[in-house]
Protein backbone atom coordinates (compact mmCIF):
# COMPACT_ATOMS: atom_id res chain seq x y z
CA UNK A 1 0.00 0.00 0.00
CA UNK A 2 2.64 2.63 0.80
CA UNK A 3 4.25 1.79 -2.39
CA UNK A 4 0.86 2.74 -4.23
CA UNK A 5 0.98 6.28 -2.26
CA UNK A 6 4.80 6.75 -3.22
CA UNK A 7 3.85 5.74 -6.94
CA UNK A 8 0.84 8.31 -6.57
CA UNK A 9 2.83 11.33 -5.65
CA UNK A 10 5.20 10.08 -8.44
CA UNK A 11 2.61 10.67 -11.03
CA UNK A 12 1.41 14.34 -9.05
CA UNK A 13 5.28 15.32 -9.00
CA UNK A 14 5.99 14.09 -12.56
CA UNK A 15 2.93 16.74 -13.72
CA UNK A 16 3.85 19.22 -11.85
CA UNK A 17 7.78 19.53 -12.90
CA UNK A 18 6.69 19.07 -16.43
CA UNK A 19 4.88 22.79 -15.41
CA UNK A 20 7.47 24.30 -13.48
CA UNK A 21 10.81 22.92 -15.24
CA UNK A 22 8.64 24.14 -18.42
CA UNK A 23 8.85 28.01 -17.51
CA UNK A 24 12.47 27.37 -16.05
CA UNK A 25 13.74 26.07 -18.68
CA UNK A 26 11.84 28.33 -21.69
CA UNK A 27 13.11 31.52 -19.49
CA UNK A 28 16.52 30.24 -19.42
CA UNK A 29 16.87 29.11 -22.82
CA UNK A 30 14.25 30.50 -25.10
CA UNK A 31 15.18 33.91 -25.01
CA UNK A 32 15.22 34.47 -29.17
CA UNK A 33 11.74 32.85 -29.69
CA UNK A 34 10.56 34.68 -25.74
CA UNK A 35 12.01 37.92 -27.60
CA UNK A 36 10.03 37.63 -30.60
CA UNK A 37 6.72 37.83 -28.88
CA UNK A 38 8.08 40.77 -26.59
CA UNK A 39 9.35 39.42 -23.79
CA UNK A 40 12.85 40.48 -23.03
CA UNK A 41 14.79 38.40 -20.25
CA UNK A 42 18.07 39.84 -20.77
CA UNK A 43 21.40 37.90 -20.21
CA UNK A 44 19.96 35.60 -17.87
CA UNK A 45 23.23 33.76 -16.66
CA UNK A 46 24.73 37.41 -15.86
CA UNK A 47 25.00 37.79 -12.03
CA UNK A 48 23.24 41.27 -12.01
CA UNK A 49 20.13 39.00 -13.53
CA UNK A 50 20.93 36.40 -11.19
CA UNK A 51 20.69 37.99 -8.41
CA UNK A 52 17.62 39.95 -9.75
CA UNK A 53 15.85 37.67 -9.49
CA UNK A 54 17.12 35.84 -6.42
CA UNK A 55 15.28 38.87 -4.74
CA UNK A 56 12.23 37.99 -6.17
CA UNK A 57 9.91 35.78 -3.88
CA UNK A 58 8.37 34.76 -6.61
CA UNK A 59 10.73 33.53 -8.01
CA UNK A 60 12.47 31.76 -5.15
CA UNK A 61 9.27 30.28 -4.46
CA UNK A 62 9.29 28.81 -8.01
CA UNK A 63 12.68 27.33 -7.62
CA UNK A 64 11.99 25.85 -3.62
CA UNK A 65 8.89 24.43 -5.24
CA UNK A 66 10.53 22.91 -8.13
CA UNK A 67 13.03 21.54 -6.08
CA UNK A 68 10.69 19.92 -3.46
CA UNK A 69 9.04 18.32 -6.46
CA UNK A 70 12.15 17.70 -8.18
CA UNK A 71 14.05 15.92 -5.52
CA UNK A 72 11.66 13.64 -4.78
CA UNK A 73 10.60 12.92 -8.38
CA UNK A 74 14.53 11.68 -9.24
CA UNK A 75 14.80 10.20 -6.07
CA UNK A 76 11.79 8.22 -6.14
CA UNK A 77 12.92 7.24 -9.58
CA UNK A 78 16.37 6.12 -8.78
CA UNK A 79 14.71 4.21 -5.42
CA UNK A 80 12.25 2.43 -8.11
CA UNK A 81 15.12 1.69 -10.94
CA UNK A 82 17.18 0.53 -7.99
CA UNK A 83 14.64 -1.79 -5.96
CA UNK A 84 14.06 -3.12 -9.50
CA UNK A 85 16.85 -5.69 -8.80
CA UNK A 86 15.04 -6.79 -6.26
CA UNK A 87 17.80 -7.19 -3.25
CA UNK A 88 16.89 -8.34 -0.12
CA UNK A 89 14.26 -6.63 2.23
CA UNK A 90 17.20 -5.35 4.63
CA UNK A 91 19.01 -3.92 1.22
CA UNK A 92 16.04 -2.93 0.67
CA UNK A 93 15.28 -0.79 3.60
CA UNK A 94 19.22 0.17 3.74
CA UNK A 95 18.55 1.64 -0.10
CA UNK A 96 15.52 3.90 0.79
CA UNK A 97 17.05 5.19 4.08
CA UNK A 98 19.78 6.25 2.16
CA UNK A 99 18.20 8.10 -0.76
CA UNK A 100 15.71 9.85 2.31
CA UNK A 101 18.52 10.92 3.84
CA UNK A 102 20.51 11.91 0.88
CA UNK A 103 16.91 13.49 -0.08
CA UNK A 104 16.64 15.79 2.75
CA UNK A 105 20.79 16.68 3.00
CA UNK A 106 20.32 18.07 -0.39
CA UNK A 107 17.18 19.56 0.54
CA UNK A 108 18.33 21.83 3.53
CA UNK A 109 21.15 22.75 1.58
CA UNK A 110 19.25 24.17 -1.23
CA UNK A 111 16.74 25.61 0.18
CA UNK A 112 19.05 27.31 2.52
CA UNK A 113 21.18 29.04 -0.10
CA UNK A 114 17.60 31.18 -1.94
CA UNK A 115 16.07 31.93 1.02
CA UNK A 116 19.42 33.28 1.83
CA UNK A 117 20.27 35.12 -1.27
CA UNK A 118 16.43 37.04 -0.78
CA UNK A 119 18.00 39.50 1.41
CA UNK A 120 21.33 40.01 -0.22
CA UNK B 1 7.56 -37.78 -23.91
CA UNK B 2 8.96 -34.66 -25.10
CA UNK B 3 8.23 -31.39 -23.02
CA UNK B 4 7.85 -28.41 -24.66
CA UNK B 5 9.56 -25.52 -23.17
CA UNK B 6 7.60 -22.23 -23.20
CA UNK B 7 9.56 -19.84 -24.40
CA UNK B 8 11.70 -17.42 -22.26
CA UNK B 9 10.47 -13.55 -22.03
CA UNK B 10 12.13 -12.39 -19.21
CA UNK B 11 14.87 -10.15 -20.37
CA UNK B 12 16.38 -9.65 -17.07
CA UNK B 13 18.92 -6.83 -17.01
CA UNK B 14 19.44 -7.23 -20.39
CA UNK B 15 16.06 -5.91 -20.76
CA UNK B 16 17.53 -2.50 -19.64
CA UNK B 17 18.94 -2.12 -23.36
CA UNK B 18 17.69 -4.34 -25.45
CA UNK B 19 13.65 -5.27 -25.90
CA UNK B 20 13.52 -8.86 -27.16
CA UNK B 21 9.94 -9.10 -28.63
CA UNK B 22 8.62 -6.18 -26.90
CA UNK B 23 7.70 -3.47 -29.55
CA UNK B 24 8.30 0.10 -29.71
CA UNK B 25 6.85 1.26 -26.41
CA UNK B 26 9.38 -1.07 -24.61
CA UNK B 27 12.41 1.22 -26.25
CA UNK B 28 10.61 4.49 -25.10
CA UNK B 29 10.27 2.89 -21.81
CA UNK B 30 13.83 2.44 -22.09
CA UNK B 31 14.68 5.60 -23.05
CA UNK B 32 12.48 7.22 -20.26
CA UNK B 33 14.29 5.23 -17.80
CA UNK B 34 18.00 6.46 -19.21
CA UNK B 35 16.75 10.16 -19.70
CA UNK B 36 15.44 9.98 -16.00
CA UNK B 37 19.34 9.13 -15.20
CA UNK B 38 20.61 11.45 -17.30
CA UNK B 39 18.31 14.37 -15.46
CA UNK B 40 19.11 12.71 -12.19
CA UNK B 41 22.82 13.46 -12.70
CA UNK B 42 22.58 16.88 -14.11
CA UNK B 43 20.20 17.76 -11.38
CA UNK B 44 23.01 16.90 -8.64
CA UNK B 45 25.35 19.26 -10.85
CA UNK B 46 23.25 21.99 -11.27
CA UNK B 47 22.26 22.29 -7.85
CA UNK B 48 26.26 22.30 -6.84
CA UNK B 49 26.22 25.39 -9.33
CA UNK B 50 23.27 27.25 -7.97
CA UNK B 51 24.56 26.55 -4.44
CA UNK B 52 27.97 26.74 -3.92
CA UNK B 53 29.24 28.33 -6.24
CA UNK B 54 26.32 31.07 -6.39
CA UNK B 55 26.67 31.75 -2.72
CA UNK B 56 30.32 32.27 -3.02
CA UNK B 57 29.80 35.93 -4.20
CA UNK B 58 29.90 37.48 -8.03
CA UNK B 59 33.52 36.68 -8.99
CA UNK B 60 32.72 32.88 -8.43
CA UNK B 61 30.00 33.01 -10.57
CA UNK B 62 30.99 34.74 -13.18
CA UNK B 63 34.34 32.60 -13.16
CA UNK B 64 32.04 29.20 -13.25
CA UNK B 65 29.60 31.04 -16.06
CA UNK B 66 32.37 31.66 -18.33
CA UNK B 67 33.35 27.91 -18.17
CA UNK B 68 30.06 26.74 -19.14
CA UNK B 69 29.80 28.96 -21.70
CA UNK B 70 32.20 26.50 -23.49
CA UNK B 71 30.22 24.91 -26.52
CA UNK B 72 30.49 21.55 -25.40
CA UNK B 73 28.84 22.43 -22.15
CA UNK B 74 25.97 24.49 -24.71
CA UNK B 75 25.70 20.65 -26.11
CA UNK B 76 25.55 19.15 -22.97
CA UNK B 77 23.13 21.83 -21.87
CA UNK B 78 20.64 20.93 -25.56
CA UNK B 79 20.64 17.26 -24.58
CA UNK B 80 19.64 17.61 -20.98
CA UNK B 81 16.62 19.94 -22.62
CA UNK B 82 15.97 16.89 -25.16
CA UNK B 83 16.04 14.66 -22.15
CA UNK B 84 13.78 17.13 -20.37
CA UNK B 85 11.22 17.06 -23.22
CA UNK B 86 11.10 13.43 -23.82
CA UNK B 87 10.98 12.42 -20.67
CA UNK B 88 7.78 15.26 -19.74
CA UNK B 89 5.96 14.64 -22.73
CA UNK B 90 6.41 10.26 -22.31
CA UNK B 91 5.86 10.48 -19.07
CA UNK B 92 2.42 12.05 -19.56
CA UNK B 93 1.67 9.41 -21.80
CA UNK B 94 2.29 6.86 -19.03
CA UNK B 95 0.37 8.93 -17.09
CA UNK B 96 -2.54 9.52 -19.05
CA UNK B 97 -2.72 6.06 -20.04
CA UNK B 98 -2.32 4.34 -16.50
CA UNK B 99 -5.23 6.48 -15.44
CA UNK B 100 -7.35 4.44 -18.63
CA UNK B 101 -7.66 7.33 -21.00
CA UNK B 102 -6.87 7.00 -24.53
CA UNK B 103 -6.74 3.26 -24.71
CA UNK B 104 -10.20 2.86 -26.89
CA UNK B 105 -13.22 1.12 -25.49
CA UNK B 106 -12.68 -2.47 -24.30
CA UNK B 107 -13.83 -5.21 -27.16
CA UNK B 108 -15.23 -8.27 -26.31
CA UNK B 109 -12.17 -11.33 -27.11
CA UNK B 110 -13.63 -12.06 -30.57
CA UNK B 111 -11.64 -12.68 -34.24
CA UNK B 112 -9.76 -10.77 -34.79
CA UNK B 113 -8.82 -9.82 -31.59
CA UNK B 114 -7.92 -6.03 -31.58
CA UNK B 115 -4.80 -5.59 -28.82
CA UNK B 116 -5.16 -1.78 -27.01
CA UNK B 117 -1.72 -1.25 -28.42
CA UNK B 118 -3.24 -0.75 -31.74
CA UNK B 119 -5.66 1.49 -30.72
CA UNK B 120 -3.08 3.73 -28.37
CA UNK B 121 -0.17 3.62 -31.23
CA UNK B 122 -1.40 7.07 -32.88
CA UNK B 123 -1.22 8.58 -29.93
CA UNK B 124 2.36 7.79 -29.30
CA UNK B 125 3.16 8.58 -32.56
CA UNK B 126 1.30 11.98 -31.85
CA UNK B 127 3.68 12.28 -28.98
CA UNK B 128 7.02 11.25 -31.09
CA UNK B 129 6.17 13.95 -33.24
CA UNK B 130 5.72 17.12 -30.38
CA UNK B 131 9.08 16.08 -29.11
CA UNK B 132 10.45 16.54 -32.38
CA UNK B 133 8.91 19.86 -33.08
CA UNK B 134 9.66 21.18 -29.04
CA UNK B 135 13.33 19.78 -29.81
CA UNK B 136 13.71 21.57 -33.41
CA UNK B 137 11.90 24.93 -31.15
CA UNK B 138 14.79 24.55 -28.78
CA UNK B 139 17.57 23.68 -31.46
CA UNK B 140 16.49 26.87 -33.04
CA UNK B 141 16.89 29.01 -30.28
CA UNK B 142 20.26 27.36 -29.33
CA UNK B 143 21.57 27.90 -32.77
CA UNK B 144 19.87 31.97 -32.48
CA UNK B 145 21.13 32.44 -28.85
CA UNK B 146 24.85 31.84 -30.14
CA UNK B 147 27.07 29.54 -28.80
Amino acid sequence: MRNTYLWFIQLVTGILIAVLAGIHTVWMHLDAILGFFGVDVGEVTAWQSMIERSRETMWASLYIALLVVVLYHALNGLRNIILELTPSARIGRIVTWTIAAFGIIVFIWSVYVPISLLTK
Amino acid sequence: MRQVQPRRNYLGIGGWVWAGNYKLERYLYILHRVTGLGILLFLLAHLTMTTIFRIQGQDIWEATMSILHNPWFKIGEYLVVVALIYHSLNGLRLIIQELGFLLGKPTPPIYPYQDSLRKKRPWTMAMIGIILVLCLVFFYDFIAGGW
